[in-house]
């Protein structure tokens, strides 16, 4: 069981299928980037009360003792609803978002990509009472380590997870081929061009939500380089015999370094939208 | 065709799309045109066509990535569920709510179990052994209520009514329906926070009042003038939010034909209804206890509302929403 959590963790993907029949995915948000929305919304709500005791506090001073016990009440009820319904009331109004959600690019959706409603907002952050159990939100750190879907308690029960919206940049990535030159023409004795799909599977290898080492990178890349060599007539010879890992280290990541080139030369940037 | 000419001659589309969804999530949906839905409909449609023919040629991952963001966000404005209306809230509180009550009955009784007989055997300890009652409850906490109840709250021109009182209110909302709610809650934690909540304070509610009891004449008639209207709704309210924290409690531990997860998210909603019914009873009890309970007014007028009180919040729950017995046709279908 705990290789088959670990591999879905390192992915944190969900798929979901449409009504339309085609997977899509969402990206489960992390803890860490749910408590930094978390302490966006405690800043938020601890501000909201501050400015309203002193509002409310100020205007029972014109009544007196009287006016000030009657708003201290009123601010009392405030801390009420802004302990048990903020999360509550934004994410069932606001489409799965609170304030600090939606700073970190975070949103609640129901498990089946939908989104979620007032009384499944309502459950999930009444939950968080069990969540928060002993200190700092233990009991639900243990939970989300446990389920793929990185849910809390609150999660389990109302069938919701927290994703991550920050669009993925939809160019080729561009950091990735800034360290190397492109396959000149004189390198290469035969016309071959690279097709697009080699090209996806060769991004996909340096995708940073595959968390690889160098020197596993280089033991993967390695068949797909030495086929692409034969085919492009690259002339340069290597030694590849062995798979140690300080073998990869002494031969500067060849493999990974040549698909890098080939990625360069043959990568049009064509992706829509424009963003990079 | 090839991925060059695919993404040419599908660009536009794409970007119109984005552009309407933009628009649309920007408003809310009752300022959503008929002409906007169709034509988001569509382009959605067509561009699912063009996730999963990207998804099988494999034409590199960035083109998927900006497709599947594209039909996400469409997914999510288009399958939404409809908001909840006032009118269906009134009408689950009216009806709704005793009727999954009496569905959870299992779960009530174990509920009152779990604060009735720490009450009751409170209630006996205060009365004839007041020197365990100060070990149990602390001595403050006693001496505070045999001082707040051994004289009149008010007398029938006090300036300080108003204030005192809503200051009070705001007080009773804050705690009791937060302890309320923490019983619900922590029933998600197997229950044992649950049971802890229902016996402390059955055990304290029980020793207060046997204390008092125990002094007897002006205190005791003070205190039960006083408790008797809003604890109909106050302590029935208490147990309920218990039974709710139970429920998700039997979910976890007992899932019975359902898997544990399926368990826990059929049970979790319904129990979360019963908490929310909870917490507005306890609002209306704690309205009672601000600004009715300690009106100088006869203790027998009190008696006589608090007998009303227990019996319509009995028959409330007990009677409303009853469904009508049907004679045939399990399956719900009508008679042609």
């Amino acid at each position: 069981m705990c290789a088959s959590v670990a591999r879905r963790l390192v992915d944190a993907r969900v798929v979901v299928e449409t009504p339309e029949g085609v997977d899509f995915r969402f990206r489960i948000a992390g803890p860490g980037q749910r408590l930094w929305a978390w302490s966006i919304d405690s800043l938020i709500k601890a501000g909201a009360l501050a400015i309203l005791w002193v509002v409310l506090l100020m205007l029972g001073a014109i009544g007196g003792e009287s006016g000030l016990q009657a708003m201290a009440g009123l601010a009392t009820i405030g801390v009420f609803v802004s302990n048990w319904f903020y999360g509550s009331l934004f994410e069932g109004l606001m489409n799965g978002q609170t304030p600090g959600k939606r700073a970190a690019g975070l949103r609640v959706l129901r498990t089946n990509g939908t989104p979620i409603d007032l009384l499944t907002a309502t459950g999930r952050n009444f939950l968080r009472v069990a969540d928060a159990l002993p200190v700092g939100y233990t009991v639900g750190l243990i939970t989300m380590l446990l389920t793929p879907k990185l849910q809390r308690l609150g999660d389990l029960f109302f069938d919701t997870m927290v994703v991550s919206e920050q669009r993925s940049p939809t160019g080729r990535p561009a950091g990735l081929t800034k360290n190397v030159e492109p396959l000149a023409r004189s390198e290469c004795s035969r016309k071959f061009s690279v097709p697009e799909r080699t090209l996806a599977i060769i991004e996909r290898l340096f995708d940073p939500e595959r968390i690889l080492t160098e020197g596993r990178r280089e033991e993967i890349a390695r068949p797909l380089s030495e086929e692409l060599r034969k085919r492009l007539g690259w002339s340069e010879v290597w030694q590849t015999e062995g798979n140690q890992y300080e073998f990869f280290q002494k031969q500067g990541y060849k493999h990974t370094r040549f698909l890098l080139r080939v990625l360069k030369t043959f990568a049009v940037d064509d992706a829509p939208g424009g963003r990079g | 065709m090839n991925r060059e000419r695919f993404i040419r001659a599908r660009r536009a589309d794409w970007s119109h799309f984005e552009q309407l969804l933009g628009t649309l999530q920007g408003q809310p949906e009752r300022q959503w045109r008929a002409v906007q839905v169709a034509e988001l409909a569509r382009l959605y449609r067509s561009i699912c066509y063009d996730l999963s023919l990207v998804q099988s040629r494999e034409w590199g991952s960035r083109l998927e990535d900006y497709l599947n963001d594209l039909v996400a966000g469409g997914h999510n404005c288009l399958y939404r569920t409809s908001p909840a209306s006032l009118t269906s809230v009134l009408k689950y509180i009216v009806t709704g709510f005793p009727r999954l009550l009496r569905q959870r009955w299992r779960a009530f009784a174990l509920s009152a179990a779990l604060f009735l007989v720490p009450f009751i055997l409170g209630t006996i300890v205060g009365v004839t052994r007041p020197d365990l009652a100060v070990l149990v409850a602390g001595e403050a906490e006693l001496q505070q209520a045999t001082e707040s109840y051994s004289q009149e709250l008010y007398t029938a021109t006090d300036e300080r009514y108003t204030g005192e009182r809503s200051f009070m209110f705001g007080f009773y909302v804050n705690n009791n329906t937060g302890i309320a709610f923490q019983a619900f809650a922590l029933g998600a934690l197997a229950g044992i926070g649950t049971c802890y909540v229902l016996l402390s304070n059955g055990i304290l509610i029980g020793l207060v009042q046997g204390t008092m009891l125990a002094k007897g004449g002006t205190t005791a008639v003070n205190f039960t003038s006083f408790v008797i209207t809003h604890g109909s709704l106050e302590l029935t309210a208490i147990v309920i939010s218990g039974a709710a924290g139970l429920v998700l409690a039997q979910s976890l531990l007992l899932p019975r034909e359902r898997t544990r997860m399926e368990s826990l998210r059929h049970h979790g909603r319904e129990s979360l209804q019963l908490a929310l019914g909870a917490g507005v009873m306890l609002f209306g009890a704690a309205l009672l206890e601000g600004y009715f309970s300690p009106l100088p007014i006869a203790p027998g007028i009190k008696y006589a509302a608090g007998s009303l009180a227990w019996l319509l919040v009995g028959l409330w729950l007990g009677l409303a929403g009853r469904e009508r017995p049907v004679l045939s046709d399990p399956a719900g279908g009508k008679p042609a």
